[in-house]
């Protein structure tokens, strides 16, 4: 099969192009790091191509691969437009290995060509250390600014280090910690472009009601108006993707649930999914539409949350609608809870299918559930949809145009509400989602309340979508019959040796996938989670990466809020629907 | 007649009295231990940045001047009001130049934007 | 033994009225959270003492125990005197109120229905009522705090505003009585009729800027807990916090009361003519009804943005306030 990307950047940059890697039908292209910005702009630009979506930017420390150079940025590209995916890897060299102890490795930035890159290129810059030429504002974004060591690299020790937990500034045994969260000089960092004499410069966040979370959002006020609004996280940030290099892949899963943890469910299936193509495991049918009807529900119960916490923000004393939406999503936790024992940390997909069969209960519950929930959602839609002072605080209020949206990465509810029929359940269906019937809602106004009536409106679609699932659910294994991912049933450990010796291997060591990378994307209820695996043949992931979708999509914060007032700041933050778990990881 | 007046000096007393009993006492019944952490100004968790006393935009003095000038209209309006049976015609007609004058400000400031917020 | 007439009397008069309203104001907050909660499938207080009665008890004696913190940039002289006025002003508007047909006599004693029945009554209570915008600007001044100066300068902003439409409802209601005082206000109502059936308009643009004179939902965007954390109260503790509570809980009282007496007859009712204690217990009702319906409000309606309240009030209320007063003019002059 001809490769279109690989062969145009062949054709058009002889000298650029260094190699191709093909893996699970995804494609790694390797660029030389000092013609990365070139090659970026023709990827975006070129019509056949028109990779217009920058996923994620991520850099990889390849110190134990056997790899040379050590370092390598990688850039997981999405072309809307084609509907291909391609990634861009670069090498670069550590300057510390030709005795320049305290020079980063430094590559040329591509926030010029997508917006996104900004915060995804100081993550990288943050936990890996490599620096990016020409990057409007490269500083520490997850760990506080005056941080030492840049834990992602494998030379940095996972644990080990004494963490204080309380930072009171008046204590002088917590002085260091207090001084390194208080009072660093880049304590104000976020405002260095700001006007502080001229205008009004206020903290909303991290100890603020409104902020869903430890968000600290820096506002710069003229009387009422936003001037600019930056958003600062990192408050929760505990390490997710280091804790994974040392995590078995199974033993992953559980910490997918404190990432989105309003929408466990739909995290597991992302993390077991890339798994699954990793290690090219199939799953039964009655698995992945058990799998999508519960991803569904989830989805449901994530827009409950998000629609009782925005009502509640925007219009602060609705609290009716916030008790409302959570009874419903209580009746969703139940069904969760019936299924696997948790109500919020599900865990419940495991590699090669569903970690337990599903109740008997399960479908007249879900069914039950489906009968009574189109009242509410009409219910909640007479609250809301033609009440005129909801309708006045969210019309015109965040715009985010499509343009702008896929420029800076945003996915998910936002995107479609400008326009853009971009759902990956859609554009590259996974998990069956192929034989589903269901539209993809959009809007066109681009504003608050168009993101409202798309979220409305895939409550509809989960439901049809869920309908459907327990039509197709009928009976069959709940997960694969590999033995070499999935663990034998009791009954046969008690009469075969070899699912006895399947039994021992898998708990004790786990299973091996093969050597090679892939990046899983799914279609989250905020957006596109991606979970980027890069496996060395042993049992843990050598490189995790996860691309929460809240965090890209947070960074468009400051454009929406711009020129509104400072009640709207609240309306854009809760229309973008973030989990402060997820942001910062 | 000013005596109809002194129960209400009375109650304005009773009323300070009250408060200010209301705020003096739990002042000694509640325990003292200040720190410097406490008696910051909150701003969110952090370091405030900067004084809150500072210039304030105009929207705001704008406001005050244009409730300044409507609300003395306004209170013109009170003792025409309690006497308009005994004005009749004469009354109406005097206070529609007055409301016409009135309107004409109004009409001013709303064309001139000094209602917008924008 | 005239002193007990002008003096003794008065002051018991007053002292019941401060004591009663500074209970009532923690029944309304047990009220409105008992309220507020069943319109959201919740319980609301139901721990202390029976049906959760004794919880303003307890938040009371919490606030009292609480230590007292002055930030240390507030301006502090200000920053005291500002719960100081919110609770004084926000009960001196009673002064005025009739509570029932007659009064009674102790010991050869009348005491009045009303406390001070002076002829300029509804002048008085539209002077002392906007007297709490200064505690609230003051408080949000004093303490140097960037959410209380903004949530002071929305509430100077906002309560400024709706006084307008506030007093040209109240020149209406004169226009119709053709008095302040509000004994006559009241007999001109037994008289002919209520007069919300008479200024339907008036009363409505009355309840609205009312609403946003006490700070409520969903004009309560001097203290939006979504933008502004507490606005104007950030920086205030304990019982000088619950001061502030207090002002705009009596507020919300007063507003009843006002409405109660200008539109809804105050006392009047059957039998209150004969009977005057079934004056009070009607007068109470109406109020009681009143709050029903500001609590009610807070429950279900959500909250305008900034903009759009000055707009709401400047562009809409004004205009029709001027013109429901011409109108009402035109009508009785002709």
């Amino acid at each position: 099969m001809t490769d279109l990307t690989y062969d145009k950047l062949k054709a058009n940059f002889p000298d650029a192009v260094l190699g191709k890697e093909t893996f699970r039908d995804e494609t790694t292209i390797t660029v030389d790091a000092a013609q990365l910005l070139k090659v970026s702009k023709f990827l975006r630009d070129d019509p056949e191509l028109r990779f217009n979506l920058l996923l994620d930017v991520y850099g990889v420390d390849r110190r134990d691969l056997g790899a040379s150079p050590r370092f390598a940025t990688s850039y997981e590209l999405y072309s809307i437009p084609h509907n291909r995916r391609v990634r861009i890897e670069a090498p670069l060299a550590d300057p510390a290995e030709n005795g320049k102890k305290d020079t980063l490795p430094a590559i040329d930035s591509v926030t010029g060509v997508w917006g996104t890159a900004n915060w995804l290129e100081r993550e990288t810059y943050d936990l890996m250390g490599i620096e990016f030429k020409g990057h409007p504002w490269l500083h520490r974004i997850l760990l506080p600014q005056n941080w030492v060591g840049h834990p992602l690299r494998k030379d940095y020790p996972i644990g080990g280090e004494p963490v204080n937990f309380t930072a009171d500034r008046d204590n002088p045994r917590f002085a260091h910690l207090g001084k390194q969260i208080m009072d660093t000089p880049t304590f104000h960092s976020e405002l260095e472009d700001m006007d502080a004499e001229g205008h009004l410069v206020v903290n909303m966040g991290p100890q603020h009601p409104a902020t869903h979370g430890v968000l600290r959002l820096a506002v710069e006020l003229d009387g009422e108006r936003v001037i600019s609004c930056k958003p600062e996280v990192g408050y929760l940030h505990s390490g997710f993707e280091k804790t994974g290099e040392s995590k078995r892949y199974e033993k992953f899963i559980p910490y997918c649930d404190r990432l989105d943890y309003v929408s466990t469910m739909s995290n597991n299936l992302a993390y077991v999914l890339a798994v699954e193509k990793l290690m090219d495991v199939d799953v039964p049918k009655h698995a992945q539409y058990a799998r999508v009807i519960l991803v569904e529900l989830q989805r449901i119960a994530s827009h409950m949350v998000w629609l009782g916490t925005h009502a509640m923000d925007v219009s602060g004393t609705i609290h009716a609608l916030l008790m409302y939406a959570f009874y419903w999503r209580e009746q969703i936790l139940d069904i969760f809870e019936m299924v696997c024992g948790a109500r919020m940390t599900t865990s419940y997909f495991s590699v090669g299918g569903l970690r337990w069969a599903l109740p008997g209960a399960f479908e007249d519950s879900v069914r039950h559930f489906l009968k009574g929930f189109p009242e509410v959602i009409k219910d909640f839609e007479t609250m809301l949809t033609d009440n005129p002072v909801w309708r006045t605080r969210l019309e015109g209020v965040g715009v985010l145009t499509a343009e702008q949206a896929i420029d800076l990465g945003v996915t998910g509810p936002l995107l479609r509400a400008a326009g853009t029929g971009f759902d990956l359940r859609k554009a590259q269906p996974y998990s069956s989602y192929d034989e589903f019937d269901f539209d993809i809602p959009t809007a066109t106004e681009a504003d608050s309340y168009a993101r409202y009536k798309v979220r409305m409106a895939e409550l509809w679609q989960s439901m049809r979508i869920i309908e459907q699932g327990l039509a197709k659910l009928g009976k069959g294994p709940h997960r694969t019959a590999d033995r070499k991912v999935a663990l034998p049933p009791r009954e046969e450990i008690s009469t075969s040796m070899e699912a006895l010796i399947h039994h021992f291997k898998l708990v004790t060591e786990g299973y091996k996938p093969p050597v090679g990378r892939l990046y899983g994307i799914a279609e989250n209820p905020k957006g596109i989670l991606g979970f980027g695996i890069i496996s060395d043949g042993t049992a843990n992931p050598y490189r995790l990466r996860v691309r929460g979708p809240s965090f890209v999509n947070l960074q468009a914060t400051d454009l929406m809020a711009r020129q509104g007032l400072l009640s709207d700041i609240v309306t854009v933050v809760g229309s973008i629907d973030i989990v402060l778990g997820e942001v910062d990881r | 007649m000013p005596a109809d007046y002194l129960p209400i000096l009375i109650m304005l007393v009773v009323a300070a009295l009250f408060a200010l009993v209301a705020l003096i006492v739990p002042y000694y019944m509640g325990p003292r231990n200040p720190s410097t952490s406490k008696s910051d100004t909150y701003e969110s968790g952090k370091l405030p940045f900067g004084t809150a006393r500072r210039q304030v935009p105009i929207h705001y003095y704008m406001v005050a001047m244009l409730f300044m000038m409507f609300d003395i209209e306004v209170i013109f309006f009170y003792p025409w009001a309690v006497i308009f049976r005994q004005l009749k015609i004469f009354g109406l007609i005097e206070m529609g130049v007055f409301v016409a004058i009135l309107l004409v400000g109004y009409v001013y400031i709303w064309k001139k934007g000094a209602l917008e917020w924008d | 033994m005239d002193w007990i007439q002008t003096l003794l009397i008065p002051i018991v008069y007053s002292t019941i009225l401060v004591v009663i309203l500074l209970t009532g104001f923690a029944y309304l907050s047990y009220v409105e959270r008992k309220l507020v909660a069943r319109f959201t499938m919740r319980f609301g207080p139901n721990r202390a003492g029976p049906f959760g009665l004794l919880q303003p008890l307890a938040d009371a004696l919490k606030m009292m125990f609480k230590e007292e913190l002055s930030p240390k940039n507030a301006d502090l002289p200000v920053y005291l005197l500002a719960p100081f006025l919110a609770i004084s002003t926000a009960v001196i508007g009673w002064a005025v109120f009739p509570f029932a047909s007659r009064g009674f006599s102790v010991l050869g004693y009348s005491v009045p229905p009303v406390l001070a029945d002076v002829n300029i009554g509804l002048l008085y209570v539209a002077a002392v009522t906007s007297i709490g915008s200064y505690a609230v600007v003051l408080a949000g001044w004093s303490s140097n705090n960037k959410y209380s100066l903004l949530g002071a300068l929305r509430a100077g902003a906002q309560m400024v505003s709706y006084e307008l439409p506030l007093g040209l409802t109240l020149v209406a209601v004169i226009l119709v009585v053709g008095s302040m005082n509000m004994t006559e206000i009241i007999q001109y109502q037994l008289d002919h009729t209520w007069l919300i059936v008479l200024q339907p308009f008036a009363a409505i643009i009355f309840f609205i800027a009312g609403l946003a004179e006490s700070n409520r939902s969903p004009f309560d965007l001097p203290e939006t807990e979504n933008e502004l954390v507490s606005g104007y109260i950030t920086e205030y503790g304990g019982i000088r916090f619950a001061a502030f509570f207090m002002g705009e809980y009596i507020h919300m009282i007063t507003f009843g009361a006002i409405i109660s007496i200008l539109f809804l007859g105050g006392w009047s009712g059957p039998g209150a003519d004969a009977v005057p204690f079934l004056g009070l217990v009607y007068f109470i009702l109406k109020i009681a009804l009143m709050i029903f319906m500001m609590i009610w409000v807070r429950a279900s309606v959500p909250r305008v943005r900034y903009d759009q309240l000055m707009r709401f009030c400047w562009k809409f209320l004004m205009p029709l306030a001027l013109l429901n007063l011409v109108v009402t003019a035109i009508v009785i002059a002709l």
